[in-house]
C-alpha cells in the first residue's frame, strides 16, 4: 500500500502540477487567450455559457468541501497528504470555474446570486449525498462517492467540453484540459486506496452501493435538464460557426459540430455509466442502475 | 502563473498591500498567488532541501535529540494539517476556502518533508517513533484545537490555527534554525516561509474584527489564556531535547509571547 501511495507524495504533486503543466498558465489557460467575441457578444450563448460554468462551480464546490472534509477521516499519513493535494486541486478549479463566469461578465458583487440561480437543483441533491457522507466522516463512502463517482462524472464530463471547444474556444479547453489531467489522478486514488479498504469493510457494500445509486440517479437528471435547457445555444452556435467549424471533433463517435442534444446526452451518459462500471468493478463494487422516474 | 496576472503591472512593482481589500483577497487568497509564493524557495528542493548537500555525521545524543524534535514538528503539522483542512467546509468565504486549501497542502508538505527527514536518519517506522515520542502538551493542544473546528467555531479556530500554532512553530523553527545541521535547516527554511503566509492570514481575518467586536477580544483571551501553558509547555520540553540553556528556554518562551501581543490580545 505504501509504495502506490508514494505515488501520491506532495513532492510528487508538485512536479506534476505546478511545476509541470499547470507551469506558464493564467487561470488554467495561456495569459493570451480570451474568450471567442461571437461568445461575449450573443446573449443567448453568454448566458449558456454562463449556466454551464456554474454548474462546474458547483460540482467544483463541492469536491472541495469533500476532499477536505475527508482529510481528517483518513486512516493514514500518506492518504492525509494525497487529499491534501486533491484539495488545493479542487481549490484550484472553484477559482479558474469562477474566473471564467468573470470573464463572461458576472460582476464580482452579483456571483453568488448568479451561482444561486443558475445552478442545477439535480447537481445540488448530486452533492448533498456525497456531502452527508463526509459529515459522518465515512472514509471509504466519502472516496468512492468523491473519488470514483463525482470525478468519474466531471471527469467525462470535462472530456466531452474539452472537444467541443477545442475549435471554438481554445482559452476554455486549455482550461479544462489541465482539469482533466487532476482528476485522472484523483480517480486513480480512489480506485488503489479503496480496493484494499472495501476488502478489509465488505459489510460496508450494501450501504456504499445505495449512496452509488442515489448519485447516479441525481447526475442523470441533472443531464436530461441541462441538455434540455442548453438545446437554444447549440443551435444558436451553429448557426453563428463559420463553414468548416468544428469539422472533424469527435468524442466518443459523435461529431461534436453535427449532434443533436439527445444525441449527446446519449453518449455522455453511456461513457459516464460504463466509467462507473469498469471503476466500480476494479475495487469490487457492482453499479448499481438507479430506477428513473 | 503571475501575482499581476489579473492585474497587468510590473511583477517586480507588485506590492499586494497596495490593493483595495477586496482586490487584496482576490489577489492574495488564491491558487495564483500561493504557487507564485512557493515556486521561488520550493523549486530544485525535492522534500525540502537542495540535493546536493551531504548527511552530516551526527552523534548518537545528537541523533536522538533531533528525532524527538522532529517527531513533535510532525505531531504540530498533522495538527495544523487536519485544522486547516477541517476549517475549509466552515470558512466564511470563497477566499478564505481556498486560503486555507493552498495551507492544507502546505502543512501536508511539511508533514511529509519531516517524515522524510526522519526516514533519512534512520528511523525504520516513523508513526510509531511520533506515537511514542509526541510530547503530552503539544498533543492537548491538538485535541483542543480539533475541538475548535469540530464546532465549526471560525474565530477561536482561525486564532488556535494561524495565530497561536503557526507563531508557537514560526517561533521553535527559527531558534531551531540557527543550531541545525545544513539539510534540516533548510527544511526549516522553506517551512517558515509558509508558517509566515499563514500567521498573515490569521492576522488579518482577526485583526478587523477584533477592533470592530470587544467581545471577540475578550473571547479570545480567554481561549489564549488557556492555550499559552500548553505552548509553553511544549517549548520547554523541546529546548529539554534540544539540550538548549535555561536562558535559551526563556527567550523562546519571551518571542512567542511577543508574537502573539501584536495582536493586543494582553
Amino acid at each position: 500500500m505504501s509504495d502506490f501511495l508514494n505515488a501520491y507524495s506532495i513532492q510528487r504533486w508538485l512536479e506534476l502540477c505546478p511545476q509541470g503543466y499547470l507551469e506558464d498558465t493564467v487561470f488554467g489557460h495561456g495569459a493570451a487567450e480570451h474568450e471567442p467575441d461571437p461568445l461575449i457578444e450573443d446573449e443567448t450563448l453568454r448566458e449558456e455559457a454562463i449556466r454551464s460554468t456554474v454548474q462546474l462551480v458547483v460540482g467544483e464546490r463541492a469536491a472541495l468541501a469533500a476532499s477536505s472534509g475527508l482529510v481528517n477521516a483518513a486512516p493514514d499519513y500518506p492518504s492525509k497528504r494525497f487529499l491534501a493535494t486533491q484539495t488545493l486541486d479542487e481549490a484550484r478549479h472553484v477559482e479558474i470555474f469562477t474566473q471564467r463566469l468573470y470573464d463572461l461578465g458576472v460582476k464580482k458583487d452579483d456571483l453568488e446570486s448568479t451561482i444561486d440561480h443558475f445552478a442545477n437543483p439535480n447537481l445540488v441533491k448530486f452533492a448533498e449525498v456525497l456531502l452527508e457522507k463526509v459529515d459522518n466522516k465515512d472514509f471509504v463512502a466519502g472516496v468512492v462517492g468523491q473519488n470514483i463517482v463525482l470525478e468519474g462524472m466531471a471527469f467525462t464530463v470535462f472530456e466531452m467540453m474539452e472537444a467541443g471547444n477545442r475549435q471554438a474556444n481554445p482559452k476554455f479547453a486549455h482550461t479544462l484540459s489541465g482539469t482533466i489531467a487532476d482528476e485522472r489522478r484523483h480517480v486513480g486514488f480512489g480506485e488503489n486506496r479503496i480496493g484494499s479498504l472495501i476488502r478489509q469493510y465488505p459489510e460496508k457494500k450494501p450501504e456504499i452501493e445505495q449512496m452509488q445509486k442515489d448519485m447516479a440517479y441525481h447526475m442523470l437528471n441533472t443531464f436530461s435538464s441541462s441538455f434540455r435547457q442548453g438545446s437554444a445555444a447549440m443551435d444558436a452556435a451553429r448557426e453563428m460557426a463559420p463553414a468548416g467549424d468544428g469539422d472533424g471533433t469527435e468524442w466518443q463517435g459523435v461529431n461534436m459540430a453535427e449532434a443533436g442534444p439527445e444525441e449527446l446526452q446519449g453518449a455522455l451518459e453511456k461513457t459516464v455509466i460504463n466509467e462507473f462500471k469498469t471503476r466500480l468493478a476494479r475495487i469490487g463494487l457492482e453499479y448499481q442502475a438507479p430506477v428513473m422516474s | 502563473m503571475s501575482p499581476s496576472a489579473g492585474g497587468g503591472s510590473d511583477p517586480d512593482d507588485f506590492d499586494p498591500h497596495d490593493l483595495e481589500p477586496g482586490d487584496f483577497r482576490d489577489e492574495v487568497y488564491s491558487f495564483e498567488f500561493w504557487f507564485q509564493a512557493v515556486d521561488g524557495y520550493l523549486a530544485e528542493r525535492p522534500y525540502g532541501h537542495r540535493v546536493g548537500i551531504s548527511e552530516p555525521a551526527l552523534d548518537p545524543v545528537r541523533r536522538e535529540a533531533l528525532i524527538t524534535t522532529l517527531c513533535n514538528y510532525c505531531v504540530g503539522e498533522t495538527a495544523a494539517l487536519e485544522g486547516a483542512s477541517g476549517m475549509v467546509e466552515f470558512a466564511p468565504n470563497r477566499h478564505a476556502k481556498i486560503f486555507l486549501a493552498t495551507q492544507v497542502a502546505d502543512e501536508a508538505r511539511h508533514l511529509e518533508v519531516f517524515l522524510r527527514r526522519l526516514i533519512d536518519l534512520g528511523v525504520e517506522d516513523p508513526e510509531a517513533e511520533i506515537a511514542s515520542r509526541a510530547n503530552p502538551s503539544l498533543l492537548r493542544f491538538k485535541e483542543r484545537l480539533l475541538e475548535f473546528v469540530a464546532g465549526r467555531d471560525w474565530d477561536a479556530a482561525v486564532f488556535a490555527q494561524n495565530v497561536v500554532l503557526e507563531t508557537m512553530e514560526n517561533t521553535a523553527f527559527r531558534a531551531h534554525e540557527t543550531t541545525a545541521d545544513p539539510i534540516t535547516a533548510e527544511i526549516l527554511d522553506g517551512v517558515i516561509k509558509d508558517e509566515r503566509r499563514h500567521l498573515g492570514f490569521g492576522e488579518n481575518d482577526l485583526g478587523a474584527r477584533l477592533m470592530r467586536d470587544p467581545g471577540v477580544r475578550t473571547r479570545l483571551t480567554e481561549i489564549r489564556a488557556e492555550l499559552d501553558p500548553l505552548v509553553l509547555g511544549t517549548f520547554e520540553a523541546a529546548m529539554g531535547d534540544l539540550g538548549a540553556e535555561a536562558d535559551r528556554r526563556t527567550a523562546l518562551g519571551r518571542d512567542y509571547l511577543t508574537a502573539i501581543e501584536r495582536l493586543g490580545l494582553a
